[in-house]
């Protein structure tokens, strides 16, 4: 069984092709005048988030590939490094990322970390760069768990994890209307990503693909970009910081506030942690539930249309 | 990829870029244009409060609203706004206007500039709405 095996680390070496693509699509937006907007404090603290998240790999990485490496040791399987392996692998990754972006958005301690990518108000390229400094705490790398049981090698598994988000790059734009027909039906595009990140009740809890959108049309949360209805970008209460530590944190220090308040049960603490964003244990929140069905209550409508097939 | 190189790489992309939008002039903070428009922005975050009573500054960079929830302030973030209502806020005068200090860790300061008359009346506002 092969222990040793590297990959080149994709990530960093895409940096000069992010830098490089975020300037043409700034030059796009600047001559043509559409194709989305920037705003310098904005991008800042995007940039600086794509940086700390560099950072934390470096610094953590550690940790999930120990985990990784445990497990290969104790699997008997080994599917080799053949380029057919890795192509599996690259698939299999994506319906990892697939539920692990899904548990992002319905698990609040997971949430915690993904937040801060929802948190801008701007979609552009800058955005996609806007990653977690956190993500090792959630401890979403047991979702691997089974492709490294499977016999594919951890180094294998990160490349492919590399490679997928190198693909959602170019995806953060609104540069881009819609791909042919036939590219829109099985991979994810700028127009399904865009659904993703809005805050309009009709899109919230959609589109969780990395790579391949097939994935939410076989597990139910595909929502077409409406041209009627255009994504409302960032998050169901914007931020009133630039601050990139608040950003990183604030989803983490607002579980602590809650899980903190006097009269609790420690059930109900728990469910503060693992319940989706939004819950509350005296119901004065809103979940995303919550809010596609009150705006059913004042758009009923819409009752039926894409995004509130199951809502109300 | 070594440090040495994706280190400086990293910081010079993020400070030529930052020099480019800020020469583009794409850091002018948004502009409420009238009562309309700040009545969007506090719906935006707060859709179910309607405002009962929108002060625009007269800069047009914040608004404060009234609801029958309590008193809030709608404010610039770079190109677009966020609001919040103003609860165990503390509120100091400065040079330029308004210090308003919240509890909340996504928004924990917000700076007004508001003019002399505006600095004057505007924390009466919030201590005794209509």
């Amino acid at each position: 069984m092969t222990d040793m095996l590297s990959y080149p680390e994709v990530t960093q070496l895409a940096v000069p092709f992010f830098i490089a693509a975020i300037l043409i699509e700034l030059a796009w937006i600047v001559i043509k005048g559409k194709g989305g907007r920037y705003e310098t404090r904005d991008a800042v603290t995007s940039l600086i988030m794509g940086a700390g998240n560099v950072a934390s790999s470096v610094l953590l990485g550690f940790i999930a590939y120990g985990f990784f490496m445990l497990l290969w040791r104790i699997t008997p399987l080994d599917l080799g490094t053949s380029v057919w392996v890795i192509a599996l692998c690259f698939v299999l990754d994506d319906l990892r990322y697939y539920w692990v972006h899904r548990f992002g958005h319905r698990i609040r301690w997971v949430w915690a970390s993904h937040v801060n990518h929802h948190s801008s108000q701007h979609y552009n390229l800058t955005t996609a760069l806007r990653q977690t400094w956190t993500g090792t705490f959630t401890f979403m790398m047991v979702i691997r768990a089974p492709l490294i049981l499977l016999g594919f090698h951890p180094a294998m598994v990160l490349f492919c994890g590399g490679l997928n988000l190198i693909y959602q790059f170019w995806i953060h734009t609104e540069a881009i209307g819609r791909m042919p027909k036939w590219f829109e039906a099985v991979m994810n595009t700028p127009s399904h990503h865009r659904v993703h990140h809005g805050r309009n009740p009709r899109y919230l809890d959609a589109n969780y693909a990395g790579v391949f959108i097939i994935w939410d049309k076989m597990f139910g949360t595909f929502v077409p970009e409406l041209d009627a209805e255009k994504p409302d970008y960032g998050l169901v209460r914007n931020l009133g910081t630039f601050n990139p530590i608040r950003v990183a944190f604030h989803e983490w220090v607002g579980i602590f506030h809650d899980i903190r308040q006097p009269g609790l049960t420690w059930q109900e603490r728990w469910k503060y942690c693992v319940m989706p964003p939004g819950w509350s244990h005296d119901g004065s929140r809103d979940t995303s539930e919550g809010i596609k069905a009150r705006h059913l209550a004042n758009n009923p409508h819409d009752k039926g249309t894409p995004g509130f097939e199951r809502a109300g | 990829m070594p440090l040495e190189i994706l280190l400086p790489m990293v910081i010079l992309g993020i400070a030529g870029i930052t020099v480019l939008l800020h020469l583009l002039g794409l850091s002018r903070p948004v502009l409420l244009a009238n009562q309309s428009a700040a009545r969007a922005a506090w719906l935006d975050e707060f859709p179910d409060d309607p405002p009962d009573r929108i002060t625009l500054s007269q800069d047009h960079r914040a608004a404060l609203i009234q609801t029958v929830q309590g008193v809030g302030v709608v404010w610039p973030m770079g190109a677009d706004t966020t609001a919040r209502y103003l609860i165990d806020a503390q509120i100091t005068l400065t040079a330029k206007g308004l210090r308003i200090d919240l509890p909340d860790y996504t928004a924990p300061r917000i700076n007004l500039t508001l003019d002399t008359a505006e600095a004057d009346l505007w924390p009466t506002l919030l201590e005794h709405p209509a």
